[in-house]
Formats: structure tokens, sequence, C-alpha cells
């Protein structure tokens, strides 16, 4: 059986962009606000909920192992705008 | 004294200070009908944040489904040509609701997610390098002309696979491209010689990426074609759209962006401080004075906001600048503030049009305020007289001269 997973948008962030109830849409759909929420973990493959985040253009999707809490998506930082923090130099 | 609000949207002093205008606007008449135009204008930040979430409510057809004549107006012998422009826009993708929209955006979104444009990264800063390599060995710089103008260029050039050769003859025609959204009654013919050009420059790539296909973004666009979702004409007017979209808008978040830094010198100091703030920098820059400055929709039928009601078929255009600088959702909306956090701005709209090319914009702005900030510490204006281009789509400045000596 697939592993459970915990997923979570963040409404500070999330666009309404739609790209998420489009690739998953067993997982994903829009409130009165137009913004997503993830209404059924569980409805889709883990494959297609990690590309549903992948493609979210502001990152506001959240994607966690919910037993052992391990971060899926995204993988780099908690929380992205796109772009990683220059090194100084 | 006269206070009632002119509607002259072309006004020299509505195209100096957008920000004073439509705040008016969002304080008297947040939902206004504008006569002189025959459009609504949208200044509030909830306000436009419903509308433009709300495309079942408010088409992005316009070029098809607008049934009144251009603005400002056009030359009556151009009528025939706009009516090619206007069949030729009405192809982009962006001009379409739903369900083709989201079949047609789905063939090139995985294209532009952030983990992708991160991966271009490198390039946007060796790009960027380059550039200012050339505009230091001058020792003054038009930011405009010299940096902010090849840059997007050079990166979509790239990503598109076109060859390197072409660069300089692709930029002549983008340039024409730009007067779409530049109020010159007079626009209609450049903007059709560039489109004409760049389609002629484009079929016979299309067709060598149909049998040939890589993985650069005129292969993943012209791929459309074989699943369905667009014809070859929507293809070669989408390649026109992606090398001038990010065009015109990425220029003036650059220009507008050094700009606000070198008006508030603690802010640039802020930066050159600490490089990592070019994240959140960047932010603010497509906040304080957002690249475009209006976009319009169609009412898809009548439709009740604030006490009036706008029509089917009726044109609503939402205003940035104003919903950018609502006191409502930021707090002190006119002061620049490069830490600013959160920083929820609409610079790139929001719903399901929300800009495709917002993260390789975001990555544009970073690398070039960051490079900015370092290489030329004492940057400063060699002028302060500037103005802007007489339009109401895009906030563009017509030069920025700037010296470091």
């Amino acid at each position: 059986m697939a592993r459970a997973l915990r997923v979570r948008v963040d409404r500070t962030v999330c666009v309404g962009n739609a790209m998420c109830t489009t690739i998953a849409p067993g997982v994903f759909a829009l409130n009165d606000d137009r913004q997503s929420e993830a209404v059924n973990p569980a409805g889709d493959t883990e494959e297609k909920i990690l590309e549903a985040a992948e493609n979210c253009p502001v990152s506001a999707i959240v994607v966690e192992d919910a037993e052992t809490g391990e971060r899926l998506f995204p993988m780099m930082r908690a929380r992205s705008n796109g772009p990683t923090a220059r090194s100084p130099r | 004294m006269d206070t009632a609000i002119h509607d002259d949207l072309f006004a020299p002093d509505v195209i100096a200070d957008p920000y004073g205008y439509f705040g008016r606007l969002r304080e008297e008449d947040p939902v206004h009908w504008n006569a002189k135009y025959e459009l609504w204008i949208i200044t509030r930040y909830d306000d436009i944040v419903w509308l433009i979430r709300h495309p079942e409510l408010f088409s992005s057809e316009v070029f098809k489904r607008d049934p009144r004549p251009p603005y400002p107006p056009i030359p009556e012998a151009d009528v025939d040509v706009y009516s090619f422009v206007r069949q030729f826009f009405g192809d982009f993708f962006i001009q379409h609701d739903r369900p083709s929209h989201t079949e047609m955006r789905t063939v090139v979104h995985g294209y532009f997610t952030p983990k992708a444009m991160e991966s271009w990264r490198p390039m946007v800063r060796a790009a960027i390098k380059d550039l200012l390599d050339e505009a230091e060995a001058q020792g003054q710089m038009d930011v405009m002309q010299d940096f902010a103008t090849p840059l997007p260029v050079l990166v979509i050039a790239r990503m598109l696979g076109l060859p390197q050769q072409d660069r300089r003859f692709i930029r002549e025609l983008a340039q024409k491209l730009l007067f779409i959204g530049r109020g010159d009654p007079n626009r209609m013919r450049p903007l059709t010689d560039g489109i004409k050009g760049l389609v002629e420059y484009l079929s016979p790539l299309v067709e060598e990426r149909l049998a040939h296909p890589g993985d650069d973004l005129l292969s993943v666009l012209a791929s459309g074609e074989k699943r369905g979702a667009y014809s070859r004409e929507e293809v070669l007017a989408n390649a026109v759209l992606l090398l001038f979209a990010g065009h015109e808008t990425t220029i003036n978040l650059i220009c507008n962006g050094t700009l606000a830094l070198i008006r508030h010198p603690q802010q640039w100091a802020l930066l050159q401080h600490d490089p990592a703030l070019a994240v959140p920098a960047t932010e603010e820059c497509l906040r304080y004075d957002p690249p475009v400055k209006s976009l319009q929709r169609i009412a898809a039928d009548d439709v009740e906001r604030r006490g009036k009601v706008l029509r089917k078929l009726e044109r609503a255009r939402w205003f940035i600048p104003s919903a950018n600088w609502d006191p409502e959702k930021f707090s002190e909306p006119d002061r620049f503030d490069i830490t600013r956090d959160p920083n929820p701005h609409v610079a790139f709209g929001s719903g399901v049009h929300h800009c495709l090319g917002a993260t390789l914009a975001r990555v544009e702005g970073q690398e070039a305020f960051a490079a900015l900030v370092e290489r030329f510490p004492a940057l400063h204006l060699a002028t302060e007289e500037l103005e802007y281009q007489p339009s109401i789509t895009f906030r563009s400045l017509k030069a920025l001269p700037v010296t470091w000596n």
C-alpha cells in the first residue's frame, strides 16, 4: 500500500493558479477565495501530488510523509518564492 | 476649483504619477466608469484579486470579444492592419479562457517551474556579467538600452534554442512589438511588421523542431501541435508571445527597480551589505513600481460590484499600481522597504492567468539588482529629467542614464 502523505497549501502564498487542481484533482480543490486546499491527501498518487507541488508557480504546496514527517517537497527550503539566497561573496 | 476626476488616462500627470491618480480613484470611486474610453477602472486590491480569480465572470478573450474600437484611437487607414493584429493576438494562450487556456498553458507551464528556472540562474548571471563588463568599459550607461533591454532577449532566445548569431535580428523585431503597449496612434504598422518578420523567421524553426524535437522551449511549444492543443498558427503566435512577453516587462522591472534603489540610498546600502536581500528586494521593486500598469478583461455576463453593474461585454481594466499601494493591504504602502514581509503584491496578477514567466523575471531581477549594487556602489542618476512612455499597459521609462564616478 502507498504511504500516507500530509499535504498542505500555504494560503499566504497561494495565488490560485489552479495548476494543482488540474494535475491532481482528487487532492486539490479551490475554495470560495479561489485558493487551493488539499481536501483529500489520498485522492491521487504520490507521483501526481509531487508533480502538482513542483508545478505550483509560487511553491505554495508542502508535501510530507505522514508517518515519519519527512519533507518530500519542497526539498531545499521551507518556503520559497522560487529563488535561493545568493552566497555571500 | 474643479475636483472631479478627469478621465484622460494618457494625460501627462497620470503618466508621470499613476499612484496619485489611481490612488485617488481607489479612495473615491474604486469601481469607476471611464466615459472617455468606455471602460471600468478597478483600483482596490481585494476587488482586483476577486476579478482576476473569477475568469468565468471576466473573460481574457479581449481581442476576440471586445466590441469597441482600440484606444487610444488609431488612424482610419490602419483598421485592416488592426484586424490582423487582433486575430494574431487572439491566438495567444493568455487570450484564451478555460478550457482551451488550460490545455494550451499546460504545454509550456512545466518549462517554467521554480525548480526549472533556478537551473537557469547561472546563465542569467553570466549574461548580466557580460553586459555590465561592456557598460563598465564605457564609464556610463543607459540602464534601459544597455542593460535592461538586451538581457531578457538574450535569456529567452537561449531558452527557445535560437541561433546565437540571430540575436541582433531578433532584438530589432522584438523592439517593434514593444509598440503594442505604447499609446502611439501609429503603433499598428510597426507592430504588424514585427509580427510578420518574427513569424517568417520562426516558421522554418518550428518545422524543424517538429521533425527533430530537442529539449528547448520552442520544441516544447511545438509539441503542443502534436498533442492537439495548438494549431500551427497558434504555435507561431505563441512563440512570438514567449519571445516578447518577458521583454518590456523585464525591462521595466530592472529600470523601475534600479530607480527605486537609487532614490532610496539606505535601501541600496542594505542590499549592498546583504546580497541575500536581493530576493525580498525584487519583490518590493515589483510592488513599489510594478512593470505592468494595467490589464483588461471583458465582462462575460452582467456582474455587480460595490453597487455598480458591469454589463456583459464591457471592458474592465485593473490597475496594479493602486492595488500594490492599497493601505488596506500594505502598511505604509508608499514606503520602499526591501525587507517587507509578507509582500503579496499583484505585479504578476493572480489566478489561472498568473504570469507564466514570474519565476524567470524574479531570477533576472534578483541577479540584476545584486550585480548592480556590487559592481557600481556609487551608481547615481545622470539626469533628474526622467520620462515615461505614454502607456496605460506598461510603466516604462524612456531612458535611465546613470554614472558611477
